[in-house]
């Protein structure tokens, strides 16, 4: 304790890797000083929806400065980090198996949990609501008041090719991701190139794997909140429209109480050649006269929630990705990734992995069903 | 570098201190520092004397239920008729209920009123109080603003403007004395057992070198304390945690007990009984039995199987320090006067409904902490248990408190994602205004409950196994031999570990789920019973066998033999669906937890601090404190809750703040002898609490004055008892691990018939084993 070296363990700065005795660090300490307060004034700023106090605004912003410091004195530590101190299981079943490998498998474990959990949110009220095409069909409702039922994000999506095209670009580009990270592991291990070489291209598979993640944000920013214009010689193929609106731009939103889709609008079904199905209620109650037709109103915050959480959790693990990834390509670029410490790259690889296919399922189920 | 740790504590301190004051900032009416301190939204910088308020049309002393017509007004300061605005009012009332009479003035809730946008233009505002129905000190604080109205144009600007704050005060027919406020009393002891505790630690500090007790010094040792990374500080850390939650929860239940002392008691009112029950709850469950099982855990299973550390010992850190975080985050509502008060199992759709409390925000923000430090400690244990055990160490070899703490946190890593991702519907729904919950949107309260409880029942085995594997490190010592069965005892854990999933149907029943279900939860909450059965008959053989040596400990684990045993046939009552429905939201079910929670995971505490106390300090403790400390706290513990029991048969509903007795048959009326039966278990619950003292010196006392202790005090052979008391840091050299050669006491030389399928599946004896 009588003084603070890169030799000594120190709670801030370069860890000896060289032992395995405990070392200091301040980050823990920081991160969840940081968490409580980012969760404590975003509640601050919004109340129920709707916004309160913007000087709380300022106090998140703190909270997530608070954690960004804690974060970065934990890369901070393990930037020296050169494989020189890998411990290895020990016993059945793992035995051999990197500790560290081991424990992001368990760490997965409870990601499939937290993604079970969604599915069963999502699952409940897909089947326990009834859906909004068929409460429109069965005629039950009168225009001007709304109804509550499902409305998946996917019959808004999949409705069109160009609608569907961020989130089927986004598909390709973690598919991609997930292998120039298996790349970027390859040649990080190699043992026959020279170091400026593994350098390069370690930084470069890594780098490419941080764009194609930030590809995948930006397209749902796209896709939630812009929207993007079409080319003109496209418009014929979209019902006639110069542009693809977000979801944001089609009232897709949380507080939808009573939104209204021209998909649910007799006058825009009959128009546009698809018509009415002449078995349905809707039509023969239309025929009969008992229906006057219009546009239906409905309440959709429960399918909006659904959506955006379960879409948004996934974001939320991309983000998470993009923020390792930056610190692994600055450490890959000062050549920190050798064959003796290439396995690192594969504990994040794990994790981007299964981000991949935890999109896998997300896609089909809330984009295309 | 010196300054660096300063400068970093200092901004740490102020943090700190933020988070402590920035809940009251935000305070609520009925808060320790409400509007009754900080004024409503007043404009203006400060009070100023030129503004004269008053009310008129209070009495001296009110008649029960009156309703008198009260006008509230000002004069002086800016204000003129010739301003478009005014002024404007805000009255709070301790008691009775406030109403307007014209468009002029509005209430919020039955306490508070204002002027409305239409009042703006006067100065004289008229309401209606309506007296209490019993005898209250009612007190009335009165905020007025002076407006100068148009100066700023007609948008209402602000400035010039002038406030000022009366107070009244009105008697009761019958004098009562002045009534302490229990969140007064509440935070009070909490911050008088904070300051304990620091003076404390800071006495602990002074003692490691009396002649250095400067900053110097001190900034060094608490910044270690503070990062350090070493599994055995952590688990001091959860411990001290841990034991200072338990008094806090201690204190809760305490208040909790004087309002039900007696009936149709008033000290907590209905709403403040809410925020106690439910802080009560989640502060025993979360902020106290948890750390105390992370704690023996931290100390114990790196010992026990012979590691060096835990796997992830900076993961192991942020497991620690997230707890704090979030019992400020949990506790602003004690602050504020606006806990939550939803039970600690946070019922849908009253959660998300805007007449929980505002506190239930922070509530839930700070479980969602709690949540992602229990999954990083599950990461942690699951993958040192895994992982590093010493050479010759099978699974079957593992002493059963490893044993216990690996099922409790495979039970608990698997089952609290469902909870956490529930909260974060419930935080979202609260703050952005998504609809999870939300009925009016189509949104079903019941997937909380499937959710909730889907986490909620394993979570109670998950704070009961630990305790299973204390109770069979302590047997096994003071008998003198090795446990009956121990494989049946590790099947039996496992059991419990699998059946804990598929049973939590039962704290469902009356929610109109399907009755198949019903059947099906029925049936395999019963088969809970069988491994839990062959428990307690393993340590009953145990015993049988052996030749008891009679320590604190091993009378604390005779103790929980009894009293778990009895709250589990307790527990029996309830899979049983008609018997259920009965005894449903009874204090029948406040006894049954109780005993299991007490008698049970506390009383495995007790038995696991006197056990491992000479280990963790290096010191023996006291064994005539200790002996007071059982006897005392063994018997008012039954006194305390054997009678709710009965309590509980005659239909004494738990959740509610109050009771009444009656002589006649009536409908959801105790019976006369209910109001003794309750004062008796009042008095046993102070002596329960205080018998808890009789510990705390102990370890004070024992600290600093006890018998130094040897490595192996007790005559234990798992590999703790190996080290030295206490261990070095790293417990075991890296590079020189130590090897279990023999565990004939646990009779698993042979691998079974599964073990023998994971050998040949997993083990290749070629492969390079590395360290």
């Amino acid at each position: 304790m009588s003084s603070y070296d890169d030799h000594h363990p120190s709670g801030w700065g370069p860890h000896d890797w060289g032992h395995g005795a405990p070392h200091n660090s301040w980050s823990p300490l920081i991160m969840s000083i940081g968490i409580g307060v980012f969760l404590f004034s975003v509640a601050g700023v919004y109340e129920w929806g709707e916004f309160i106090d913007a000087s709380y605004i300022g106090v998140s912003i703190a909270g997530l400065a608070i954690i960004f410091i804690g974060l970065t004195v934990w890369w901070r530590q393990d930037y020296t980090f050169d494989g020189g101190y890998e411990p290895r299981s020990m016993g059945t079943p793992f035995r051999g198996i990197e500790v560290r490998k081991v424990a992001v498998w368990v760490f997965l474990m409870s990601e499939m949990m937290v993604f079970t959990s969604l599915f069963s949110t999502y699952m409940r009220y897909r089947f326990g609501i009834e859906s909004c095409e068929s409460v429109f069909m069965s005629g039950e409702w009168v225009e001007g008041s709304s109804v509550t039922c499902f409305e998946p994000a996917g019959h808004l999506i999949a409705s069109s090719w160009f609608h569907l095209a961020p989130g089927a670009i986004n598909t390709f580009a973690l598919i991609i991701s997930s292998f120039t990270i298996v790349q970027a592991l390859r040649y990080a291990g190699m043992l026959d190139i020279d170091e400026d070489r593994r350098r390069k291209l370690v930084t470069r598979y890594l780098g490419t794997t941080w764009f194609l993640a930030v590809l995948f944000l930006t397209l749902k920013m796209i896709e939630w909140f812009l929207g993007f214009p079409l080319p003109e010689f496209l418009h014929e193929y979209n019902h006639g429209d110069s542009t693809i609106k977000s979801l944001y731009a089609e009232g897709y939103l949380i507080n939808a109480d009573s939104y209204q889709h021209k998909y649910y609008n007799t006058d825009y079904v009959a128009s546009h050649g698809h018509g009415l199905d002449h078995e349905s209620a809707l039509y023969l109650m239309m025929e009969e006269g008992t229906h006057s037709g219009g546009q239906m109103m409905a309440n959709i915050r429960v399918s909006a929630s659904t959506f955006y959480v379960t879409t948004g959790t996934h974001g939320a693990h991309v983000l998470g990705g993009i923020i390792g990834l930056t610190y692994m390509t600055y450490k890959a670029s000062r050549g920190g990734y050798t064959p003796d410490n290439a396995v690192s790259i594969e504990y994040f690889g794990l994790y981007w992995h299964f981000v991949d296919l935890v999109w896998v399922i997300v896609f089909p189920f809330f984009y295309l069903y | 570098m010196r300054t660096k740790i300063g400068r970093s504590l200092v901004v740490l301190a102020v943090l700190s201190v933020a988070m402590l004051i920035a809940p009251a900032a935000v305070s609520y009416p009925t808060g320790v520092n409400g509007v009754a301190q900080t004024g409503c939204n007043c404009h203006g910088a400060v009070a100023n004397s030129d503004v004269a308020p008053s009310i008129s049309g209070l009495p001296d002393q009110y008649n029960y239920s009156e309703e008198y017509e009260i006008v509230v007004s000002f004069t002086g300061g800016p204000a003129n008729a010739a301003n478009s605005n005014q002024g404007g009012f805000n009255l709070w009332v301790s008691d009775g209920e406030l109403a307007p009479i014209d468009a002029t003035a509005q209430a919020y809730g039955a306490n508070e009123a204002s002027h409305t946008e239409a009042g703006n233009d006067q100065t004289s505002w008229t309401l209606t109080w309506t007296a209490p129905s019993g005898d209250r000190n009612v007190e009335f604080i009165l905020h007025v603003n002076s407006v100068n109205g148009n100066e700023d144009g007609n948008n209402g600007g602000s400035s010039g403007d002038l406030w000022n704050k009366l107070s009244a005060k009105v008697s009761p027919p019958i004098l009562v004395l002045e009534e302490a406020d229990p969140f007064v009393v509440l935070s009070t002891l909490i911050v008088v057992s904070a300051v304990l505790l620091i003076i404390t630690l800071t006495y602990v500090f002074y003692r490691t070198n009396p002649e250095s007790f400067t900053w110097e010094h001190f900034a060094p040792w608490i910044s270690e304390w503070l990062t350090s990374t070493d599994h055995k500080k952590i688990g001091t850390l959860y411990f001290v945690a841990g034991m200072f939650f338990l008094g806090v929860g201690g204190i809760m239940a305490m208040m909790i007990r004087i309002q039900l002392a007696v009936p149709g008691n008033d000290f907590l009112t209905q709403d403040q009984y809410n925020q106690f029950f439910t802080l009560h709850g989640t502060t025993m469950i979360f902020l106290a039995a948890m750390p105390l099982i992370n704690g023996f855990a931290n100390w114990m299973v790196p010992l026990q199987i012979g590691a060096p550390d835990l796997a992830l010992p900076r993961i192991n850190a942020m497991s620690f320090w997230l707890q704090p975080v979030a019992a400020l985050l949990i506790f602003t509502g004690v602050f504020s006067g606006s806990g939550a008060d939803t039970g600690w199992t946070g019922y849908a759709p009253y959660v998300v409904s805007e007449t929980a409390h505002l506190g239930t925000t922070m509530w839930v923000a700070g479980q969602i902490m709690l949540v992602a430090s229990s999954t990083l400690t599950g990461i942690n244990f699951l993958t040192t248990i895994a992982v590093m055990r010493a050479p010759g160490m099978g699974w079957l070899q593992m002493p059963l408190f490893t044993w216990s703490i690996l099922i409790a946190n495979l039970m608990l890593f698997l089952s609290i994602p469902a909870f956490g991702v529930g909260l974060i519907q419930v935080y979202l729904d609260r703050v952005i205004g998504t609809a999870f919950y939300d009925v009016s949107a189509g949104g079903d309260p019941l997937l909380w409950s499937h959710l909730f409880w889907y986490f909620g029942h394993p979570e109670v085995y998950v704070v009961i196994v630990p305790a299973f594997g204390v109770i069979s490190e302590v047997i096994a010592t003071s008998a003198r031999r090795s446990i009956f069965g121990y494989r049946s005892m590790v099947y039996a854990m496992a059991g419990i570990g699998v059946v804990s999933f598929i049973v939590y149907g039962h704290h469902m029943f009356t929610s109109g789920m399907s009755p198949t279900l019903r059947f099906v939860t029925m049936l395999t909450t019963m088969l809970v019973a069988v491994p839990t059965g062959i428990k307690i008959f393993n340590w009953l053989k145990t015993m049988h066998g052996g030749s008891l040596v009679y320590r604190t400990h091993t009378l604390w684990t005779l103790g929980f033999l009894v009293t778990f045993t009895l709250g589990g046939i307790s527990g029996m009552f309830f899979p049983s669906i008609a018997m259920d429905l009965h005894l449903h939201e009874s204090y029948f079910v406040v006894a049954h937890f109780h005993y299991v929670l007490v008698g049970g995971t506390v009383f495995g505490f007790y038995a696991a601090i006197y056990y491992w106390w000479p280990k963790m300090t290096g010191r023996m403790m006291d064994e005539r404190l200790g002996v007071i400390h059982f006897l005392t706290g063994f018997i008012s513990y039954n006194a305390l809750f054997w009678p709710m029991h009965r309590l509980g048969v005659w239909g004494m509903a738990r959740r509610h703040h109050t009771y009444f007795v009656t002589t006649e048959e009536a409908m959801g009326a105790l019976p006369m002898e209910a109001a003794g039966w309750n004062m008796f278990v009042s008095v046993s619950a102070f002596l329960f609490f205080f018998s808890n003292f009789f510990l705390i010196a102990n370890m004070i006392k024992t600290v600093i004055r006890g018998e130094k202790a040897p490595a192996d005090p007790w005559g234990g052979w798992s590999f703790e008892w190996m080290t030295a008391s206490p261990p070095p840091t790293p417990s075991f050299d890296p590079h020189n691990l130590p090897e279990l050669k023999d565990a004939n006491e646990h009779i698993a030389n042979e691998p079974g018939t599964l073990g023998k399928l994971f050998n040949r599946l997993m083990m290749s004896e070629d492969e390079e084993v590395a360290h």
